[in-house]
């Protein structure tokens, strides 16, 4: 065993030491022996081949046991400053402050103290063993913090739900694990946006998941924003379980992160159900950010939309894993997958990878992956109407980003959108911060 | 107004250009004419300061300054134009929005203030609405799925709205039907005036009968071999280019 996988055994004998025979405690057991089985990935695993994992499993993060109680609501990055939304916020993945209107947001650390079997209830069983990587199990087995969101029937959340979940200088040398659910029942609608931050450059592992379940007819936009420390290393799970003629988009935007493992699987659960994955992997320096999109159509007539484009700069990396499973009663899915990467360097580098595994016979998958660099014709075309070479690039590389709007309706989620990749481009030096 | 004189050019050590000399003053017309690969493109994409050319020989003298060394946009805030032969497809990238960029830069390198948005859309909707143009196409992205002919009256369009002093219109007319043809030169004849400049390279005659010419001149094998009226288009029209080329 590597030096990681010793350590974090260490650390999960002490985390799991009390109440051996609870439910919980089997629970964490189970799953901490799964992640114990996989083992952390090697470049031999074919979902992992393009990241090498080397420097992370070297390290040794100890579980973070220290989380402030109080939030400094200056530390709220300027760009939220002025969304009207319900805020939420989590420190080292502790649920410190929220607001709630008409859904009820609840405290995992308090339900796992307070109402175990409620708590059981929530997680017991909620997306099957199958198909899960190391991070998956490790989130499970270590899972005492993070918040729950319930939405009832028929209910429209108005503004949006905004999730900050931020890293403290406690966090420093940690494994920082939560879990963020999401559960809206029949018919209702929510808008949800997460950003994730971290103080200074501290070195953490971030083990975050978060989970949405949708019931039948509702709906959900969820705009992710992971801005983590530079030096962090971060894995997070978006897992997604739609009922029938439900419909969920997610736009997720990274930024930070020195090496980043974004896995997003949605389950079209139910007929009529539709689900965007759409994200943008912004990336700079000697970032890595590996993405593994999972899209599983579970049940017919249901529509799928993967669009995933990179922005890569310096000597960053990028993945793209883009996996469709149509499982032999999907009959009638429509699913498209779409990657492209713009490379704003030489050094610069993307692998892409579609991957459909298709068991029913009456399907449209399509699939397709770009990658260039700025087109210098029209960098020509534009600048020979009177536009700067600077100016032509970043018009250029604007678009390139906003593509992904077009499938996004919430105005605040499109405006922090644009926000965000503007700050990017800031802070990359490809415009002027005035 | 625009003065070439003896311009050598070559691109991947073959050479194109090999002394060509023109001069246009304020107000005039001037076409190139001439079989395929005499360089009528090159010396367009030459004049709009494409960087994939090496000149090794002569000057471009513009409004008395040599634009050689400058870049396409510095030209183009001069006012030079160049309406392209193929226009290029630009996805993601609004036609108003580039327009009003393209338009906001040339003024600002005149110390002009920049249009607001709502000023722009209200000039760019009446030379739309000249051309004979469909509004929507300012929203779409630039240039992608139009057609032959949209992509051509979009260039126009940029003229007009850019109002250059020299404009540059290379076969501009290939691919048009007549509507679409009489539309184009409507939109230029609109434009003339005594301080401003055309060279318009075509391969057929036809655009002739609609910017009417002040001087022809034929291109053949990177120089200009012949010089006249616009009558010489029509004997161009009528005998070919076999009895220039040497």
């Amino acid at each position: 065993m590597g030096n990681f996988e010793n350590n974090i055994s260490l650390e999960f004998d002490r985390f799991n030491n009390n109440s051996a025979d609870s439910w919980i405690s089997s629970h964490r057991a189970d799953t901490f022996g799964k992640f114990k089985s996989l083992g952390v990935p090697k470049l031999t695993d074919e979902d992992w081949r393009f990241t090498n994992l080397a420097d992370f499993s070297s390290k040794s993060y100890s579980l973070n046991n220290k989380a402030s109680d109080i939030f400094d609501k200056r530390l709220i990055p300027e760009i939220l400053k002025d969304i009207d939304g319900h805020f939420i916020i989590l420190v080292n993945g502790k649920l410190v402050e929220y607001s709630s209107d008409n859904f009820q947001v609840h405290d995992l650390s308090k339900m796992l103290q307070e109402d175990e079997c409620s708590f059981k209830n929530l997680i017991k069983g909620s997306f099957s063993d199958k198909n899960q990587d190391f991070s998956f199990f490790l989130n499970s087995a270590f899972l005492d913090r993070g918040c729950f969101i319930e939405i009832d029937s028929s209910i429209n959340v108005e503004k949006p739900i905004v999730i900050l979940n931020f890293f403290d200088s406690n966090a420093e040398m940690s494994l920082v694990n939560h879990r963020n659910i999401i559960s809206i029942s029949t018919s209702s609608s929510v808008k949800i946006i997460e950003y994730s931050f971290a103080v200074n450059d501290i070195d953490y592992f971030s083990n975050k998941s978060t989970f949405f379940y949708l019931n039948d007819n509702s709906k959900v936009e969820h705009l992710s924003i992971d801005d983590g420390s530079k030096n962090s290393n971060i894995f997070s799970n978006i897992k997604i379980m739609q009922g029938r003629d439900s419909n969920f988009t997610t736009d997720t935007i990274l930024i930070g992160g020195k090496l980043f493992r974004n896995n997003v699987h949605p389950i079209l659960n139910g007929e009529g159900s539709n689900s965007n994955v759409l994200g943008l992997y912004l990336s700079k320096d000697s970032q890595l950010m590996d993405n593994y999109m999972f899209v599983e159509h579970a049940k017919a007539h249901c529509d799928s939309r993967q669009l995933y484009k990179g922005l890569l700069n310096d000597d960053s990396k990028g993945v793209f894993h883009g996996r469709i499973l149509v499982h032999n009663e999907a009959q009638k899915t429509d699913a498209k997958q779409t990657n492209r990467n713009l490379l704003l360097s030489n050094t610069a580098q993307v692998d892409t990878k579609p991957q459909l595994e298709i068991y029913a016979d009456d399907v449209k998958c399509t699939h397709g992956a770009t990658t260039g660099q700025i087109d210098k014709e029209a960098l020509y075309y534009l600048r020979a109407r009177g536009i700067n070479e600077d100016l032509a690039r970043i018009m250029m590389i604007r678009s390139f980003t906003e593509e992904v709007l077009e499938f996004i309706s919430d105005d605040i989620l499109l405006g922090l959108h644009k926000k965000v990749v503007e700050r990017w481009f800031v802070e990359s030096n490809l415009i002027s911060g005035d | 107004m625009l003065e070439i004189v003896n311009l050598h050019a070559k691109i991947e050590d073959k050479e194109i250009l090999k002394g060509l000399t023109l001069k246009i003053d304020k107000g005039e017309v001037h076409s190139i004419m001439g079989p395929n690969g005499s360089g009528k493109s090159t010396l367009a994409s030459i004049l709009a300061g494409k960087e994939d050319y090496e000149i090794t020989e002569g000057d471009i003298i513009f409004n008395g300054e040599s634009i050689l060394e400058m870049s396409p946009e510095e030209r183009a805030q001069e006012g030079v134009f160049l309406a392209f032969q193929y226009p290029i497809e630009i996805p993601g990238v609004s036609n108003s929005y580039f327009l009003r960029e393209a338009l906001n830069s040339i003024r600002k390198s005149k110390g002009k203030d920049p249009l607001k948005p709502v000023e722009f859309i209200k000039i760019a909707k009446e030379k739309i609405k000249d051309l004979k143009m469909n509004e929507s196409l300012l929203n779409r992205s630039l240039n992608e799925g139009f057609s032959g002919g949209e992509k051509k009256r979009n260039e126009i369009l940029q003229m007009s709205i850019l109002d250059p002093m020299m404009a540059i219109l290379d076969e501009t007319d290939s691919g048009l039907d007549i509507d679409a043809l009489q539309i184009v030169a409507d939109g230029v004849n609109a434009l003339k005036n005594d301080e401003k400049s055309f060279l318009v390279i075509t391969h057929y005659q036809r655009l002739l009968n609609y910017i009417v010419p002040d001087y022809v001149h034929v291109l053949v094998s990177g120089r200009i071999v012949k010089s006249g009226d616009k009558s010489l288009a029509l004997e161009l029209e009528s005998k070919g280019y076999s009895w220039l080329e040497g």
